[in-house]
């Protein structure tokens, strides 16, 4: 390796910093604010949120990762905050340890930024097993510190009293094992999934299917969601969303060194191929 | 909330440390290792502590200890269940037949979860959606039938070993490039999920921590 290529390797990964956070610096264009349509994502959301009784019970299983979190958390306080406002009754639980910390984590912000004063938010902490968690949740629940009139359901009928599941899914515990272990065994409510994107191609056959009523899968489908729903944006949903211009930055540059990379293998072969010369 | 300018003590604590761990894995990625070494040694550390602690807190003591202890006659579940998990930490020292049974219980149980969850509710709903579309227009057909085909030529390609006819070579070959194109679009997805990590941990130090653009 040249001395010149190895600082331009060196050089790299403070280009892009430096890139993105200019990006992020500058005012983002109104052209990639993206637009709520009725039948889009937040469209879908939105309506499956309408047509819940007052007072539901939403469960929200919460099992997002470190990694993919950042992405979503904008949309989840989003979506728990229109959930208190709408007046439902929360009862959350997480299956992996990660899940746990960052729900703690939110549970803090929630109680410090004063969610609403009539708020039920039922934690049920950490169940270990995943899928045999699940099976048992399903068929009953013990929740000391509920209220008791949803406690004495919680136990007789566990995760079947719910009248929306909310599910936030990471690399580990995603949508994939609700739909598979929990929805068939509690007659399959209304499903709302806030994924990250990687789980994007796993997670569409399900939206197809019907078995998931809304996919919150993409950061720009979770920008038109806010943009559609906008709870208390100083409140209880604060945060800064991804800025969509940097984003924008950033992908052009991954694909501009990803075409660098192919190209670099590919155009050497051609030429070789023209001299005659075997791969 | 910007550690700089506002906050609680512990606020800006809390924001100075994870601005200070931010920038320290940032150094990794220009070559400065042993900070991040550190920093590694550090998440691992506090990774084990509070997986320690939601073990002994939410699950041995409620599940466990307490109701051992409130009621030991009622609960023989939770003996048999103490008693797998004491064959399975003492497998060093225990005879083999015996270890086997609690590892065997928990990878049959782990297999038969999974695999009759992928049934009933993955496979079995997913060839529903494909064979009956109630509002499928021809376009829709298409993509049915297109979806079906690939997922043929994708099995098809983890045949191993034997005689290959002319016909199942090439539903082989093919299966295994539509494999090594869907592995590559994951990797697109991979990557946009990491940028916005990275946008984000850009967004904090330079927002929160700094108080640009706020």
């Amino acid at each position: 390796m040249s001395d010149r290529l190895g600082l331009a390797l060196r050089a790299a990964p403070i280009g892009l910093v430096l890139a993105l956070g200019v990006a992020w610096l500058l005012p983002e264009p109104a052209g990639l604010s993206p637009e709520p349509r009725d039948g889009g994502t937040a469209g879908r959301v939105t309506a499956t949120l309408d047509e819940l009784d007052e007072s539901p019970v939403v469960v929200v299983g919460f099992d997002p990762d470190v990694g993919t979190y950042p992405e979503m958390r904008p949309v989840v306080r989003t979506l728990l905050a229109e959930l208190l406002e709408r007046g439902a009754r929360i009862v959350i639980v997480s299956l992996t340890p990660e899940g746990r910390a960052l729900l703690l984590a939110e549970l803090g912000r929630l109680e410090a930024a004063a969610a609403p004063g009539d708020a039920t938010i039922v934690d049920l902490g950490f169940v270990p097993g995943v899928e045999a968690a699940l099976v048992s949740l399903s068929r009953s629940v013990a929740a000391p510190n509920a209220p008791a009139d949803l406690a004495t359901r919680l136990a007789a009928s566990g995760l079947g009293i719910a009248d929306l599941i909310v599910v936030v899914g990471g690399n580990d515990v995603g949508p994939r094992t609700w739909v598979e272990q929990a929805l068939p065994r509690v007659g399959s409510p209304p499903t709302i999934a806030v994924a990250p994107t990687t789980l994007l191609p796993e997670l569409l056959p399900y939206v197809e299917s019907g078995q998931l009523d809304a996919l919150i899968g993409t950061p720009i489908d979770g920008a038109a969601y806010r943009a559609a729903a906008d709870p208390d944006p100083a409140g209880v949903a604060a945060d800064r969303p991804v800025d969509r211009l940097a984003l924008l930055v950033g992908v052009i540059m991954a694909i501009g060194v990803l075409g660098q990379a192919f190209a670099g293998r590919v155009v050497p072969a051609l030429r070789g191929s023209r001299r005659g010369e075997r791969p | 909330m910007t550690g700089f300018f506002d906050g609680l003590p512990a606020d800006v604590l809390a924001t100075w440390v994870a601005a200070i761990l931010t920038i320290v894995v940032a150094g990794g990625l220009l070559g400065e290792r042993r900070a991040f070494g550190w920093s590694q040694h550090l998440l691992a550390g506090l990774a084990t502590g509070f997986l320690a602690l939601l073990a002994i807190r939410e699950v041995i003591v409620p599940r466990l200890i307490e109701p051992l202890l409130a009621d030991p006659g009622s609960r023989v579940d939770l003996w048999v269940g103490l008693g797998l998990v004491g064959l399975a930490a003492g497998s060093p020292w225990l005879p083999r037949s015996l270890t086997a049974f609690p590892i065997s219980v928990a990878l049959g149980s782990l297999a038969a979860f999974a695999l009759g969850g992928a049934i009933v509710g993955t496979v079995l709903p997913q060839l529903a959606t494909i064979i009956a579309r109630p509002d499928a227009g021809p376009a829709g057909t298409v993509i049915a039938v297109a979806s079906a085909v690939v997922s043929a030529l994708v099995l098809t390609s983890f045949l191993h070993g034997g005689k290959r006819g002319r016909l199942i070579g090439w539903a082989h070959d093919t299966g295994r490039w539509l494999l090594i194109a869907g592995l590559g679009g994951w990797l697109g997805y991979l990557l946009f999920s990491r940028l916005v990590l990275l946008l984000d941990r850009i967004g904090f130090l330079l927002g929160d921590w700094m108080g640009i653009g706020l």
